[in-house]
């Protein structure tokens, strides 16, 4: 089962599973099977945006002045999320082009892992702006233990997969020949249904980081942000959020497709086998999101936000992402704790018509700043 | 503006007037019923509540995974009678 990148076999894209049928041909969108990964496309390029539009002069100043302890938070945040779109930057293209099998799919993966590419170099953005040097929070990520810890779970159920697709696609699933030592450097007996298993299993990994994860994280910008600070950092924080909210739906998608066998009708049966793992996931995401949330507070909570509630919405979150895919909701908590986070996630309030004044590219030459008094001369009453 | 009040939007067991030029989240709040939302824009899914009774149609199409028998509120109008649960 080698890739190939045109596949010659004349095939009917309508019939094709989701993942693992006959690599993609001819990249046609006039009839789908899942229309709705078209529909992601044509809105994910809708909230097309760059860093650069949005200025982040003033945040510096609004930097300096915080106390440490508010600096931290801050920092630690930007870190963490430069390490997740790092990796979804990337992953989704390796681990699943390979095996994509339908054409709107195919481009839904790439616009996404596209626009998270967009939030990587936002982060740069902000960082160039808020330090003359940054290096030293780029170098942190990979060395900070607490990023660390969350990082190789996300990053291990896409290694899994991608270890056991590249197999698959150099050497076939026959094993007779050659035998799959996997990444604990065990021999394991692959078969597609085992494969199909993990990319199950990482599709679960990738919904609860587009869900919980990032969420902490943006709630203490917008925290900021309603104190009037750092607001420049918000707005790009702002558009993140409407990106992630969407591809988040597409995961959402994916998994309800598979569980409601209206895809691949061996990936519904993993779907049931596989149905308390992918609760675990979630939930392991979220209890390291509570851990993350107690690092960022070590020091001192901020006006606005502390640990405790925090933790609450990392839970209140959970349920409702949980719910979104078929599963009961774990926690209690039935009310959002910080309700004013709603305002910053409504998509219809991201405004990014070019007259607005944040847009530093479309201000340039917009004013004339030599104008002499003599040019005023011809001037009568 | 003419509002049309004269259809009703049982929410849980309760009946409420419904307005159908708005959509079901609109009339929730305008019957100040706190309800989920999020993007307001039919992708997030936040908004879903159980259909018991009745049709919606959407205004745009709804990006987010819609179970049989649910609805999203957010980009949804009816035009008659409709029961609803939320989660």
């Amino acid at each position: 089962m080698a890739y190939t990148t045109f596949s010659k076999i004349a095939n009917d894209a309508m019939k094709e599973p989701m993942f693992f049928g006959n690599p993609v041909n001819v990249a046609r969108y006039d009839q789908q099977k899942f229309e709705v990964f078209e529909k992601l496309i044509e809105k994910q390029l809708s909230f097309f945006w760059r860093p650069e539009e949005i200025d982040v002069s003033r945040d510096r100043i609004d930097f300096m002045n915080l106390p440490d302890h508010e600096q931290h938070i801050f920092i630690s945040n930007l870190k963490y999320q430069t390490l997740l779109d790092s990796i979804q930057g990337r992953s989704p293209n390796v681990a699943f082009l390979p095996i994509v099998s339908l054409p709107e799919l195919e481009t839904w993966i790439e616009t996404w892992s596209f626009s998270e590419t967009i939030h990587s170099r936002s982060y740069t953005h902000i960082l160039r702006n808020l330090f003359t040097d940054p290096s030293e929070v780029f170098e942190d990520i990979v060395t900070n233990e607490e990023i660390q810890k969350r990082a190789s779970d996300i990053a291990g159920y896409y290694d899994t997969l991608i270890h056991a697709v590249q197999f698959m696609q150099l050497h076939g699933l026959d094993q007779q020949a050659v035998d799959y030592i996997n990444l604990e450097g065990q021999k394991e007996t692959l078969s597609l249904r085992s494969i199909k298993k993990k990319l199950y299993l990482c599709i679960c990994s990738v919904n609860a980081l587009e869900a919980i994860r990032f969420y902490v994280s943006f709630a203490c910008s917008f925290a900021f942000a309603e104190r009037d600070l750092l607001e420049g950092n918000a707005k790009i924080i702002k558009l993140i959020a409407r990106d992630e909210a969407l591809h988040l739906t597409s995961t959402q998608q994916i998994l309800n497709l598979w569980a409601d066998g209206r895809d691949d009708p061996e990936m519904a049966e993993i779907a049931l086998e596989c149905f308390s793992e992918g609760r675990d996931i979630f939930l392991k995401a979220a209890e390291q999101e509570k851990e993350w949330a107690q690092y960022l507070f070590k020091d001192g909570s901020m006006i606005g936000l502390n640990e405790a509630i925090l933790c609450q919405y990392v839970e209140y979150i959970t349920n409702q992402r949980m719910q979104a895919i078929g599963y009961e909701a774990p926690f209690d908590i039935k009310t959002n704790p910080i309700p004013w986070i709603n305002h910053w996630l409504v998509s219809d309030n991201v405004q990014v018509a070019p007259q607005e004044a944040e847009i530093s590219s479309y201000l340039v030459g917009q004013i004339n700043s030599k104008v002499d008094s003599d040019e005023l001369s011809s001037f009568e009453l | 503006m003419s509002k049309n009040t004269s259809k009703t939007l049982t929410v849980d067991g309760i009946e409420y007037p419904l307005d159908t030029q708005k959509t079901v989240l609109e009339n929730l709040e305008s019957q100040a019923i706190k309800v989920e939302f999020h993007c307001r824009d039919g992708h997030c899914g936040a908004c879903r509540c159980a259909l018991l009774s009745g049709d919606v149609n959407y205004r745009s199409y709804p990006l987010a995974y819609v179970r049989k028998n649910d609805i999203l509120t957010c980009c949804s109008q009816a035009s008659s009678d409709i029961k609803i649960a939320t989660y």
